[in-house]
C-alpha cells in the first residue's frame, strides 16, 4: 500500500536562494540607512504600494508587514506581541500591528541587523482603519513624519475619474513632501523608468501565475508565491526585480515544459483565500502536501497588486497608473463582489477542485464576510469550500489538531466525489 | 466471513465496533471506554474489549480503521479517516435516508450534509470554543451538583425554561449560579441550558442546507432533553439510533470492510489514509 512521503518534502528551487539573496541585500541597505542615513527610507503598506514613486528619490521601501511576517515564520512573533499587549493593545488587535510595535519597543529586527527610522511614514492604504492607527503609532514611537494618502475604496467596477485625480494629486503632494524631507529633487525620468520596470516585472509575474493553469502546476500559487512576493514589493520597479522574475519564469517554465509539478502526482487543485498562518507556515503546507494538493491561485498573492487579469503600470501615464494600481488593482481595496468574481475566475480558468478560506482572527478587514463567501461558493456555485480559522501572526490561535482534522475531512470528501465520478465514467 | 473494526478515539470516550460481512453487514460487537490521558491505551482497551465481546482474536480482524481526534495514536490500526467522513458513513448505514448529521460530542459539535451514498457533501464545525458541545452540559451538571445522565430527563420537566444568555462554557456557570440564587428550579435552569446549546448548534448547522432525514450522532444523542430541544427548534423529528454514540466507529468499520473487499479498490479508497508501518 502506498504511503505518504510528501510531508517532509523540500520545496526549494534555485529561485528560493536568489530570493533569499535579494531580500538580505534589501535588509543590508536598510542597515546601511540606519547607520548613515543614506539611502532615504519610506515605510509603506503592502496593499497597493507605490514603490515606483520612491525610485524617483533613490529611496528604499520599509514594509512593517514583511518584518512582522518574517518574525512569525521564524517562530519569534509571540514575544513582541506580548510586549505590545503589556502596553495595552487588546487581544483582538491586529497581530501584525502588535508584533511590529513590540519589535520597536524591544529593539528586535527580523535579521538581527539595524532598521532605520524612516525618512517618511507613508500610509498608502486606509481601507483598513487599523493601518492608519498602526502608522500613527509608528510615527509617535519612531518620531518620524507621517503622511496619509486617502485612497478611495472601490465602490463600483471601475474607479471614477475624480477618484484617480484625487489620488494623483496626493501622490504629487507626496513628491513635494519627500523633496523637503530627503533634500533630493524628484527625478521624473527615473520615476518613469521605474514604472516601465514595474510593467515588465508584472508581465513576468503574470506569466508565472498563468503557468499554474497547467496540470500539474509547476509551482504552488500560495506557498511558493509567497516566496516571490518579497521581491515583487521591494524590487518590482528596479532592474534587479526584472532579472529575478526572468530567472523565476525561466525556471518554472522549464518545469512546466517537462511536465514536472509541485507533486509527483497532483491530486487536487485549490484556490486559496486569505493569508497563511505564518507561525505554522510549514506545518500548514504539510497538511496540503499530504494530499498532494496544489494551490493554483490565491487572493493573498494579489494583496500588493492584481496583475494576472491584465493590468500593468504604464510609463506613458506614470502617475495615473500608480493611482490606478493603488485604487483598483490590489485585492484589499476592491469590494467583496469583485473578490468573489476573482475567485470564481480562478476556479474556472485555473481548473480548481475547491476553495480554501483561511479566516484570520485578528484581521477583520480581510476576513469579515468570509462566511457569506463560503455560502456563495458552496450553495450558489456548488464549489467545495473549506473554511478554517487561525491567525496570520499570533501563534496562540492555531489549533493544529482541529485544523488538520478539517483539512483531512475536506479532502476525504473531495476524494470520494472524484473517485465516484471516475467510477461512474 | 470478513471481519473488520472501527475505533473512534474521542476527546472524552473511545468507542470500538467490530462488524462482519457474511452476505449481510452487521455489528458483531461494540465497546466503550473513557479515553483518559493515555490515548493509545484507551484505543487498545476498547479494541480488546470489543474482540472479547465478539468472541474473536485481534488477529482475526482483517482491517482496522481509526477515527476521532486520537486516530493517529492507534498503533494497531491500518488506516485513519476523520470522524466527519466516518459519521456520515455510519449514519447512512444505521439510519438510511440520512441527508444531514448533527453530531454533538464531548468537545466539538458539527453538522454534515450527506450524499445518497453516505458521502460527505459539506460540513461545518464549531470553532476553537466548546460552546454547544457536551462540555457545556457537563459543566452545567457539575455546577448544579448532579450527574450528567440526569440533566436530560430533568430538563424535560421544565415549566418555564430560563434564558441562558451566554454561549460560553465557562461563563455559563455564573449564569446558573445567578438563577439558583434567584430561586429558579433546577428543571427550569436545565431546560434553558438545553435550549441554549440547541440554538447554538442549529445556528452552526444552518450554514448548511438542513435537509431531512436529520440524524443525531455523538454521545450527547443519548440525552433525551437535547434531542427534544433540537427537534422543537427544527420543527421535525430526528433519527436517533440506539448506537448513536458508536456511529463514528461504525463508519470506520464500514470503511474497513470495504477495504477487505477488493472490488472497492477503484479509486474511492486510496493509500493516502494509510498508516506507515500499520499491519
Amino acid at each position: 500500500m502506498k504511503t505518504t512521503t510528501n510531508e517532509k518534502k523540500e520545496y526549494r528551487g534555485s529561485i528560493h536562494q536568489l530570493q533569499k539573496d535579494l531580500m538580505l541585500a534589501w535588509y543590508d541597505q536598510l542597515d546601511q540607512a540606519a547607520t548613515t542615513g543614506i539611502p532615504p527610507t519610506v515605510s509603506m503598506m503592502i496593499s497597493g504600494n507605490c514603490v515606483e514613486l520612491l525610485e524617483g528619490f533613490g529611496a528604499v521601501p520599509l514594509y512593517p508587514e514583511i518584518n512582522a511576517l518574517q518574525l512569525a515564520i521564524r517562530h519569534q512573533s509571540l514575544d513582541p506581541i506580548l510586549a505590545a499587549e503589556d502596553l495595552g493593545y487588546a487581544a483582538d488587535n491586529c497581530a501584525y500591528v502588535k508584533a511590529d510595535i513590540g519589535c520597536i519597543l524591544k529593539g528586535i529586527t527580523p535579521t538581527g541587523g539595524k532598521l532605520p527610522t524612516p525618512t517618511l511614514i507613508l500610509c498608502n492604504f486606509v481601507g483598513c482603519n487599523t493601518y492608519l492607527k498602526w502608522f500613527e503609532h509608528l510615527a509617535k514611537l519612531q518620531q518620524a513624519p507621517l503622511y496619509v494618502i486617502d485612497v478611495p475604496f472601490m465602490r463600483a467596477e471601475e474607479p471614477s475619474r475624480s477618484d484617480i485625480e484625487y489620488v494623483v494629486k496626493q501622490l504629487q503632494e507626496t513628491v513635494k513632501k519627500l523633496e523637503q524631507l530627503t533634500g533630493r529633487k524628484f527625478d521624473y525620468d527615473r520615476f518613469r523608468q521605474a514604472v516601465a520596470c514595474s510593467s515588465r516585472t508584472e508581465e513576468l509575474w503574470s506569466q508565472i501565475k498563468h503557468l499554474a493553469r497547467r496540470s500539474p502546476s509547476p509551482f504552488d500559487a500560495y506557498f511558493d508565491a509567497i516566496t516571490l512576493m518579497g521581491p515583487l514589493y521591494v524590487y518590482r520597479a528596479r532592474p534587479e526585480g526584472v532579472e529575478f522574475f526572468e530567472a523565476a519564469l525561466a525556471e518554472l517554465q522549464a518545469k512546466a515544459d517537462a511536465r514536472k509539478g509541485v507533486y509527483e502526482q497532483e491530486q487536487f487543485r485549490l484556490v486559496m483565500e486569505g493569508p497563511p498562518p505564518y507561525p505554522y507556515f510549514r506545518t500548514f503546507r504539510d497538511m496540503f502536501a499530504k494530499w498532494q494538493a496544489c494551490a493554483v491561485a490565491s487572493t493573498y498573492s494579489t494583496v500588493g497588486g492584481l496583475w494576472e487579469f491584465g493590468f500593468r503600470h504604464d510609463p506613458k501615464n506614470p502617475f495615473e497608473s500608480v493611482a490606478m494600481h493603488m485604487i483598483a488593482q490590489n485585492v484589499t481595496n476592491r469590494n467583496f463582489l469583485q473578490r468573489y468574481e476573482q475567485i470564481r475566475r480562478y476556479v474556472e480558468e485555473w481548473n480548481a477542485d475547491g476553495v480554501i478560506i483561511h479566516f484570520v482572527k485578528s484581521c477583520r478587514l480581510f476576513s469579515a464576510g468570509q462566511g457569506d463567501m463560503r455560502d456563495y461558493f458552496t450553495k450558489q456555485l456548488g464549489v467545495p469550500t473549506l473554511y478554517i480559522e487561525s491567525d496570520l501572526e499570533d501563534p496562540r490561535y492555531f489549533a493544529e489538531a482541529q485544523t488538520k482534522n478539517r483539512i483531512d475531512a475536506f479532502f476525504e470528501a473531495l476524494e470520494h466525489s472524484k473517485g465516484t465520478a471516475a467510477v461512474r465514467s | 466471513m470478513r471481519i473488520a473494526a472501527g475505533v473512534d478515539v474521542g476527546s472524552t470516550q473511545t468507542k470500538a465496533v467490530i462488524m462482519s460481512d457474511n452476505g449481510g453487514v452487521q455489528i458483531a460487537a461494540r465497546a466503550l471506554v473513557d479515553t483518559g490521558a493515555n490515548v493509545q491505551r484507551a484505543a487498545e482497551r476498547a479494541f480488546d474489549a470489543c474482540c472479547q465481546e465478539a468472541g474473536v482474536h485481534g488477529g482475526d480482524v482483517g482491517f482496522v480503521v481509526g477515527t476521532g481526534y486520537g486516530r493517529y495514536k492507534i498503533a494497531f490500526g491500518n488506516a485513519q479517516m476523520t470522524e466527519i467522513t466516518c459519521h456520515a458513513k455510519g449514519a447512512a448505514f444505521l439510519c438510511p435516508g440520512t441527508r444531514t448529521v448533527i453530531d454533538m460530542g464531548g468537545q466539538d459539535s458539527k453538522a454534515i450534509s450527506v450524499g445518497p451514498n453516505g458521502e460527505v457533501v459539506d460540513f461545518v464545525m464549531n470553532d476553537k470554543c466548546a460552546a454547544g458541545t457536551g462540555r457545556f452540559l457537563a459543566n452545567s451538571a457539575e455546577v448544579m451538583g448532579i450527574s450528567l445522565d440526569e440533566v436530560g430527563p430533568l430538563s424535560l420537566r421544565a415549566q418555564h425554561p430560563v434564558k441562558i444568555a451566554t454561549v460560553c462554557t465557562v461563563f455559563v456557570e455564573s449564569d446558573i449560579l445567578s438563577y439558583l440564587a434567584q430561586g429558579k428550579t433546577g428543571e427550569d435552569i436545565l431546560g434553558g441550558v438545553h435550549i441554549a446549546i440547541a440554538k447554538r448548534t442549529l445556528s452552526l448547522a444552518r450554514r448548511l442546507n438542513i435537509e431531512p432525514e436529520i440524524t443525531m450522532t455523538g454521545g450527547v444523542a443519548r440525552n433525551v432533553g437535547m434531542v427534544r430541544a433540537l427537534e422543537e427548534l427544527l420543527g421535525r423529528k430526528m433519527l436517533v439510533s440506539p448506537d448513536a454514540q458508536f456511529i463514528g466507529a461504525v463508519g470506520a468499520a464500514l470503511f474497513a470492510l470495504e477495504k477487505l473487499d477488493q472490488s472497492f479498490e477503484s479509486g474511492i479508497w486510496r493509500g493516502e489514509h494509510a498508516v506507515p508501518g500499520g499491519h
